[in-house]
């Protein structure tokens, strides 16, 4: 390996053992932090979350990272997908009550409809907006994709106001040990989100259509050569990261309340995760998402004001990556 | 570019300085407010012209700028007791500090990476003078004395939009704006031409910074009541880029016309349909990058109306 | 021996090239190059694919820093100086291919690159009197985009003459041209070289080379092989090795 690329490995590392380090420094050095035993468990607890949480922002960071590595499109809209699904799950799970029914529907089970139509308005969305400027200027897709997540945000506003909702589901706490708990809904939250991530790696990897995608995303002349449709492979892949997003807008909807805005976070922390590791590089996605989940956690938890600098630590990350090694953990070099 | 069209032009911007002059006084305080922001708007979009037009680094995040300068403006006005004229060499100050440091490291970005870097810039910064609130009072926002200043910011406001256009004018006409464009076409060639890239991407960056600093100065002694959502409020870049965009990015008039029109279309129609407003923008943003990114005036070039030429 | 004693005793050497060396990861993309480029002459740099003549091009260009070495130009090392600054000390280069800036007209092409300090009106000039030299004139106002891939070439190499260097290097420029423009482009370099300018051409053309270079250098593994006069590096041995690789019994295959 050459040298440059073994001292960008070591920046990156040495960078980000320290950025997980100063929640810890600047908590006590605000003295917000105090080390006893009750604190040990508190902070396992966590990183727990932080690492169920990592699942879910797998979700939006995979989406992204498809559509990136197949069309080099910058999704800017992508947590705008994400609140949609947030929003279709509000209303399917309420949609028994509209008529009178004191039923709800489980929101999992929502996720029948929530995808697939997610998934139909992403073809569309490809289909006439995107294709034709795939392979054209890079800031195009970002501009229009950019107009896409503002209009969406807006109508949201508009049907919903801009009033917070959330999914009551399986709030109940569920004990992992006499000091740790954590709530059901996160821990059920991370197992949907692993398993449909494996579901797509496995698609990705074994399925004619994923092997297809992949082909298009190393190299989209010769896989046209191959006999690839490659438009196609471009609309389906959008439509499999919308519904990536939007199945990470269900987990979320039942975790977190959300409002038309809350999609703009989302984008960026799913910017820094891809960014982090590595732009088009599933594995990379997983491991960032895990790594900013963590981190977030630990953030929000030993640092004054910790709520508000979380956003400001996916920012400083996504800033300092791009700056001291841009292809992430795993990405490939570019260019 | 001869001598004649030179004089023309600047004919033409003399006998606009001199009616815009004029002007208040026959208008009411909510007409008078009407243009002082168009001609604000003409500004902003002006200055991210330099340096996403011209340079073709395309800023996600040029509201920051327009934030520091509000901000710093206020809080010298509100909490130090400042004049407010005093404050905008200030503003223009931080404006340019903001420019610096952020530039540094985010310029060696290209392209869309540089974009999303900017607006992180952007949110981050909003961010932190949410939180930082013993310099900002946070996100209860501050406000100004009362004072009746239409006029005087209206004045001020004129002065700094025929600055602002004055440059971009000079810009455009100059080998320096030529090398701008060296760069946006070609980075690597430019370098290899003799041209220090550094120096000069720092420059357009620190002259886009400074004029929506001051105007965002101007424009927190107008209102006397700022908070960090409006000050940093992602829109504004999205307006300006909009507004630049649609009358022709890379060009001196593009923005001011594409400034004029979409101001006037916004008022309208967000007094008519508020959502509506909104909405409409965004769908308006993916029209114009789809089918007309080079703007009207762009499209007139295309059409021959216009003449070829330092235009993008 | 510093490189102005160099210079005094005999033959002028317009650029010195000392023991460069070039590394990335385990290649040694270069290593220990030294190469004397006459003044006032046509040299050619060749060498088989792999060679480090690209490499070497780029160190010089400074579009790379070199790991250890010096290039002497009129006295100074430039090894390690960023592109900008070699080209304001007098040496130009061009792209293999093209890099004219396409939204721009010729016009506004020509006029990107010339000193600040240079009067407006004598950078016009100079624009207008390289766009003749080309016979790009006609097409002053067009806009780089629009031109055909031999008049990009044509504009490439006016432009890299706006400054008016000492020193043009000129990479692989009959890429991709047909002969009638390239023979053009030939006639405009000699045209150069009478008038006192030191050219280098990487190229992989062996017409081009060997028909018009006074000297040529063979690089091959990240040194330099052989120089010479065109006939002498034709029957090198080396160099043939080099090219065309030996026989299973040792000797040297013909072609």
């Amino acid at each position: 390996m050459e040298k440059a690329e073994i001292r960008s490995i070591y920046m990156l590392s040495g960078f980000l053992v320290g950025a997980f380090s100063l929640p810890f420094v600047v908590g006590v050095m605000t003295g917000y932090v105090i080390f006893d035993l009750r604190w040990l468990y508190d902070l396992i607890t966590i990183i727990l979350s932080g690492l169920m949480q990592g699942g879910v922002y797998a979700m939006f960071a995979v989406g992204l990272t498809l559509i990136f590595g197949v069309m080099r499109i910058i999704n800017v809209a992508h947590g705008e997908l994400v609140m949609l699904g947030a929003y279709l799950t509000w209303v399917l799970f309420n949609a028994p009550g509209f008529f009178g029914i004191n039923v709800y529907v489980d929101p999992l089970l929502t996720m029948v409809i929530t995808l697939p139509v997610v998934f139909v308005f992403g073809l569309t969305v490809q289909k006439l907006l995107l294709n034709a400027v795939v392979g054209g200027p890079e800031l195009t897709p970002l501009l229009i994709t950019f107009g896409l997540g503002i209009s969406l945000i807006n109508i949201v506003e508009w049907i919903f106001t801009t009033d917070y909702h959330t999914v009551a589901y399986a709030p109940h706490s569920v004990q992992l040990t006499d000091q740790i708990q954590i709530s059901a809904n996160k821990v059920i939250s991370f197992a949907m989100a692993f398993v449909i991530s494996m579901g797509v790696y496995m698609f990705l990897k074994l399925h004619r259509l994923g092997k297809a995608i992949r082909a298009t995303a190393q190299n989209a002349d010769v896989a046209m050569v191959c006999g690839i449709d490659i438009k196609r492979i471009y609309v389906i892949t959008f439509a499999l990261g919308a519904s990536l997003a939007a199945a990470g807008g269900v987990l979320v909807s039942i975790q977190f309340a959300f409002n038309p805005e809350t999609g703009l976070e989302y984008t960026i922390v799913a910017f820094a995760i891809i960014i982090l590791g590595g732009r088009g590089n599933y594995i990379g996605a997983l491991l960032g998402a895990l790594m900013l989940g963590v981190l977030e956690n630990l953030v929000s938890f030993m640092v004054p004001n910790g709520t508000a600098m979380v956003e400001i630590a996916a920012y400083a990350l996504m800033i300092f990556v791009l700056l001291i090694r841009p292809r992430g953990l795993m990405g490939m070099k570019e260019g | 570019m001869s001598r004649r069209e030179t004089v023309n032009h600047l004919m033409m911007m003399v006998i606009a300085f001199l009616l815009l002059l004029m002007l208040p006084e026959y208008l009411n305080v909510y007409h008078r407010s009407f243009v002082m922001f168009t001609m604000m708007y003409v500004v902003l979009a002006s200055s991210w012209n330099i340096i996403s037009g011209f340079t073709g680094y395309v800023s996600f995040g040029h509201v920051l700028f327009y934030g520091v300068g509000s901000y710093a403006s206020a809080i010298l006005v509100a909490d130090h007791g400042w004049h407010w004229l005093a404050t905008l060499p200030i503003s223009m100050m931080v404006g340019l500090a903001f420019a610096i440091v952020i530039g540094f490291p985010v310029l060696r970005l290209k392209g869309p990476y540089f974009a999303i870097a900017t607006l992180a810039a952007s949110e981050g910064t909003r961010v932190l003078v949410t939180v930082w609130d013993d310099l900002t009072h946070g996100g209860l926002g501050i406000s100004l004395p009362n004072v009746e200043n239409s006029m005087e910011t209206y004045y001020a406001m004129l002065v700094l939009m025929f600055v602002t256009i004055g440059t971009c004018y000079w810009v455009a006409h100059s080998r320096f704006g030529v090398r701008l464009n060296a760069i946006r076409e070609d980075e690597v060639a430019a370098e290899g031409l003799g041209i220090n890239t550094t120096l000069y991407k720092m420059t357009a960056f620190g002259l886009s910074a400074i004029f929506p600093a001051m105007a965002g100065a101007i424009q927190a002694n107008k209102t006397l009541y700022i908070d960090p959502e409006t000050e940093f409020f992602v829109l504004v870049t999205i307006t300006m880029k909009l507004m630049a965009m649609f009358g022709g990015k890379g060009t001196v008039i593009g923005p001011i016309i594409g400034a004029v029109v979409l101001y006037s279309i916004q008022e309208y129609v967000w007094v008519t349909f508020p959502h509506a407003h909104l909405i409409a923008f965004g769908v308006f943003l993916i029209l114009v990058a789809r089918f007309m990114p080079r703007g009207l005036v762009g499209h007139a070039i295309d059409q021959g109306w216009w003449r070829k030429g330092m235009v993008h | 021996m510093d490189s102005q004693s160099v210079q005094a005793a005999g033959d002028a050497v317009a650029l010195e090239v000392r023991d460069l060396h070039k590394g990335f990861g385990g290649i040694k993309a270069v290593d220990g190059c030294n190469l004397k480029i006459p003044a006032g002459q046509i040299s050619g740099l060749i060498g088989p694919n792999g060679s480090g003549k690209t490499t070497t091009f780029n160190l010089l260009t400074g579009v790379i820093r070199p790991d250890s070495g010096e290039v002497y130009f009129k006295g100074e090392n430039i090894a390690g100086l960023k592109p900008y600054q070699i080209f304001r000390r007098g040496i130009t280069r061009t792209f293999q291919i093209t890099r004219i800036y396409r939204e721009m007209t010729v016009f506004e092409n020509m006029l990107s690159v010339s000193y600040l300090l240079t009067p407006m009106q004598d950078a016009r000039e100079r624009a207008e009197r390289l766009m003749e030299f080309v016979t790009l004139s006609k097409l002053r106002d067009e806009y780089g985009g629009n031109l055909s891939y031999g008049q990009q070439k044509l504009l490439e190499f006016a432009r890299a003459l706006m400054t008016d260097p000492e020193l043009i290097l000129l990479d692989e420029p009959a890429a991709g041209v047909n002969r009638t423009l390239l023979a053009d482009l030939l006639d405009r370099i000699h045209e150069l070289q009478a008038v006192g300018k030191t050219i280098v051409v990487v190229e992989h053309d062996m017409n081009v080379i060997m028909n018009h270079c006074e000297k040529i250098f063979v690089m091959d593994y990240g040194v330099n092989i052989a120089e010479g006069l065109p006939h002498e590096i034709q029957n090198n041995e080396q160099v043939i090795e080099a090219y065309f690789g030996r026989r299973k019994d040792g000797a040297v295959r013909a072609s």
